[in-house]
């Protein structure tokens, strides 16, 4: 007979966040999905979550945290990680909710989800056929009807080559300025490809010899989807990787905010090692990168004066990128109009078809103040930048895209 | 006494859903949970069901009702009390999270109308494009609602200059369990025709009526904001700087104290390295631009002549943003130091602050306690965090510790809650607070909810309510 897991068992470790929770709310302020019109109900809010946890500890909750009503719950919560940033009492709210939704039924789209790496890798060798399904009304009802994928959601093209056999290809053999692994994750690999290669090519002018090291996917969705054996694998494989190439003097580079988050908080967290605490300490975004150049005077920046509007991505906060990001783009010339409203897509859970309604709640008031700003927009999350060009008029833009013609080398 | 009220029946569900509609509702077993409890450390009540109405008519209606079948209500805002407001007696929550618009903004009278159910950091920034603000500024401000904050009086870190809650609630609607729904009070800042009922159902803690809409007197934003940080190498040299900024009339809007215990643990939530003291108080003042930078001055003499070693000036936006974030963050963080933490809301007479902050540490010791103290000194007000780390067991030292440092506070002249309110944990102190002037409070309880439907064992225990000799 099926046995329901303790909490305690599910949670170990983070049990203790559960408790030391004092519910104060503060998360509920900056949660997505805390401040939508469903949400009204204090099971539906960040807190509401936790409460439920500490409710299930105390013997209260008459329910199991394996029963479909806590696990929906759960799933409400996306990993933005914006709760982190606010939480006084520390405590580690994704990751804990990761570990219950571990506990949750097995199901055909969590498996898609969990190896998704390997699928949008096939997706990637047939590019034409895979970008006709995914346009298709045939293929969008398939995705519905088996990855629960609304068919109105925005979904990527595939461009037809991956940025790591790019790479691979045009790999300089010099390098005099160091050796940088690109760690790329599968957005930029099989989808923003164009973005990638300009970024490498700016990299190779400035003198650095830029690798791609074998690797998988970041494991983001592994995550959200609370596969954390799945995910545990992929961070060993990737750290395991990065920090052999860091051994030889070489530092790793990152493109998309989830690559950095993965590298910089999640992998440590997940494998507590001290190969993972070497790699993200030599682990680097590109806009650093450009601003340690331009600090060093190796290049400037040349362009008129444009307004923009910049926004804040989750990911980007929670990488601790922003004033990062902000000072290249006000460099490079931009006077900027900051947005932090989340867009509600979060990664995939925004294009889940139970989630899709409130991912466009979510995401109401961005677009609405971007249609109102009538300016370029630059937002360093590949996932929300799909969202805000399928839900606005507005030119939408990686930080880099409107930066990189502005360099002078 | 456990059958005086009535159970609710699968009729009465009927009830409330014909009155609110079914998605309005609700005996889920989620959603009671995430009913039962606040950010008190105490456990959980699940109420029977939970009513998230959306007009004052509602409201009016489900009072109507209750009192007839009496059934007890309780009506919750953003759930962020620290005194256990919790239906210990089941009925129903009602649930004023959906009533949470800001009907009218009346920017000439410096005045706005709203909902309980709306949050106080979302109206605050609303009200930034007008010029103007809602003061009292609790730490809780991100989560809590006007409702709640109108219901325990709740005040925070800008009191010593703006006040508390009480001083901005120009007026109500509110439901009635037997009066249906009045409105009380005025538009105008002042009145001499009659009882003050409105301020009298301020701090009342939903024992009264169920407030459904509140009309709030706003002032405009300061030109100019001087914000410091000032580092002592004892706690007395601080309380002793604090009183002589307040006996010298220094025009400060908040002037905070965080004991080394609480430095430590802020300092870990928002990477804010301070030196190494024993205490520190946050400074802020409010002006034209030379009136904020002169009081500051002003402020800063007393602070060095009293022993402030070390003195930061918040020289952004962002940098005052930060302190004040790490403030309000003291309570929740000091839960590192261990999860069973229970806090104190005293308000002591400014000449005894010293003396309190001595009497606390010296009865923590006594129980074995973890004890650190934060507080809006400015007008008195000292929260001391009783901690037992991750020992379960000493959960009722926690309470014994805190009782002697109530009842020491009461015999000084002083009062066991500031801003937090009565709610469950605070009620056994009411009649050695008030005397016999709790009769007087039991009395008009009687008056308006004569079946005691509204939030009973609250602020008041049923068996007083009950005891008519009382």
């Amino acid at each position: 007979m099926f046995r329901q897991r303790t909490l305690d068992k599910v949670l170990n470790d983070y049990l203790y966040d559960v408790l030391k929770c004092v519910r104060c709310g503060f998360c509920n302020s900056v949660c997505p999905t805390s401040n939508i019109s469903l949400s009204y109900r204090d099971s539906r809010t960040s807190r509401g979550r936790i409460v439920l946890l500490q409710a299930k500890h105390s013997s209260v909750l008459n329910l199991s945290i394996e029963s479909n009503a806590i696990q929906e719950l759960m799933d409400l919560c996306f990993g933005c990680r914006r709760c982190l940033e606010v939480c006084p009492a520390g405590v580690r709210i994704p990751q804990l909710i990761w570990r219950v939704k571990s506990s949750g039924p097995l199901r055909l789209n969590k498996f898609f989800y969990t190896y998704y790496g390997t699928f949008e890798k096939l997706g990637a060798m047939i590019p034409t056929l895979s970008n006709l399904l995914v346009k298709s009304n045939f293929g969008r009802t398939l995705l519905e009807q088996i990855l629960d994928i609304d068919r109105n959601a925005p979904f990527p093209s595939f461009y037809g080559d991956s940025l790591e056999k790019y790479i691979k290809k045009h790999s300089s053999s010099n390098g005099d300025r160091g050796r940088l692994a690109l760690f790329i994750d599968v957005f930029t690999n099989y989808h923003d490809v164009e973005l990638g290669i300009r970024t490498v090519n700016l990299l190779q002018r400035l003198g650095y010899r830029v690798e791609a090291p074998p690797q998988m996917e970041a494991g983001t969705l592994a995550l959200e989807f609370g596969a954390l054996k799945r995910a545990v694998k992929i961070a060993r494989f990737n750290i395991d990787s990065m920090y052999e190439f860091i051994k030889n003097d070489g530092k790793v580079i990152t493109i998309s905010p989830a690559a950095y988050v993965a590298l910089k908080i999640d992998y440590p967290e997940l494998l507590g090692d001290e190969k993972s605490r070497i790699v993200a300490e030599n682990t680097i975004d590109i806009v650093d990168i450009l601003l340690n150049e331009y600090d060093d005077g190796r290049i400037r920046f040349k362009g008129p004066v444009e307004n923009a509007v910049y926004h804040h991505s989750c990911f980007t906060k929670a990488a601790r990128l922003t004033t990062s990001v902000k000072r290249l783009l006000e460099l490079a010339g931009y006077k900027l109009t900051e947005f932090e409203e989340c867009c509600g897509i979060a990664g995939i859970w925004g294009l889940i078809k139970k989630h899709h309604e409130a991912s466009r709640e979510i995401g109401n008031k961005l677009f609405t103040k971007i249609e109102h700003a009538q300016m370029p927009v630059f937002s360093q999350s590949e996932t929300c930048r799909l969202q805000l060009k399928h839900y606005t008029n507005s030119r939408i833009m990686h930080p880099l895209e409107g930066v990189m013609d502005r360099i002078l080398l | 006494m456990t059958n005086y009220f009535s159970k609710v029946s699968s009729k009465d569900i009927d009830y409330l859903e014909k009155l609110c509609g079914s998605n309005n509702v609700s005996t889920d077993e989620e959603d009671l949970v995430t009913n039962a409890i606040d950010a008190q450390l105490g456990g959980f009540h699940k109420p029977e069901v939970v009513v998230w109405p959306e007009t004052s008519e509602q409201v009016v209606e489900i009072l109507k009702y209750a009192d007839e079948k009496k059934i007890p209500v309780y009506p919750r805002g953003g759930g962020t009390g620290l005194t256990g407001t919790v239906p210990v007696h089941r009925g129903i929550v009602v649930n004023m999270k959906k009533m949470n618009k800001i009907v009218e903004i009346d920017e000439e009278n410096m005045q706005v109308r709203v909902q309980p159910g709306v949050v106080y950091d979302a109206l605050n920034k609303e009200l930034e494009r007008y010029g103007l603000f809602f003061p009292p500024d609790p730490s809780s401000g991100a989560a809590c609602t006007i409702g709640g904050m109108a219901a325990s009086n709740a005040s925070g870190l800008k009191a010593v200059k703006y006040g508390t809650t009480r001083e901005y609630v120009l007026g109500f609607e509110a439901a009635f369990p037997r009066d249906g729904l009045q409105r009380l009070g005025t538009k105008t800042f002042k009145y001499s025709l009659g009882f003050d009922v409105v301020k009298m159902l301020i701090g009342s803690q939903g024992t009264l009526a169920i407030f459904t809409e509140i009309n709030l007197r706003l002032r405009p934003l300061p030109e100019s904001m001087e914000t410091s940080a000032a580092f002592f190498s004892s706690i007395s040299d601080a309380t002793k700087a604090i009183y002589k900024i307040i006996r010298q009339g220094l025009d400060v809007a908040a002037l905070e104290f965080m004991d080394k215990p609480t430095m430590g643990a802020v300092s870990e939530f928002k990477k804010i390295e301070f030196p190494n003291a024993e205490a520190m108080l946050l400074i802020e003042t409010h002006g034209s631009k030379k009136a904020a930078y002169e009081e500051m001055e002003r402020c800063i003499s007393v602070v060095k002549e009293n022993g402030g070693f070390e003195i930061w000036h918040a020289s952004s936006k962002e940098d005052r943003e930060r302190l004040w974030s790490a403030r309000k963050g003291a309570y929740p963080s000091v839960l590192k130091l261990g999860r069973f933490t229970l806090i104190s809301d005293v308000i002591i007479p400014l000449s005894r602050l010293v003396e309190a902050v001595e009497k606390a540490y010296s009865i923590g010791k006594k129980y074995g306690l973890r004890t650190s103290c934060i507080g809006h000194f400015g007008d008195g007000n000292l929260h001391v965090n009783w901690g037992t780390g991750d020992n379960g067991e000493k959960i009722e030292s926690l309470h014994r510790a805190n009782d002697e440092l109530n009842r020491w506070v009461i015999s000084i002249g002083g009062a066991v809650s500031g801003e937090h309110g009565i709610g469950t944990e605070k009620k056994s102190y009411m009649r050695l607070q008030h005397g016999e002037s709790y009769n007087l409070m039991i009395k008009i309880k009687r008056l308006l909810d004569p079946n005691y439907i509204l939030s009973p064992g609250i602020a008041f225990d049923l068996d007083d309510l009950l005891n008519k000799s009382g």
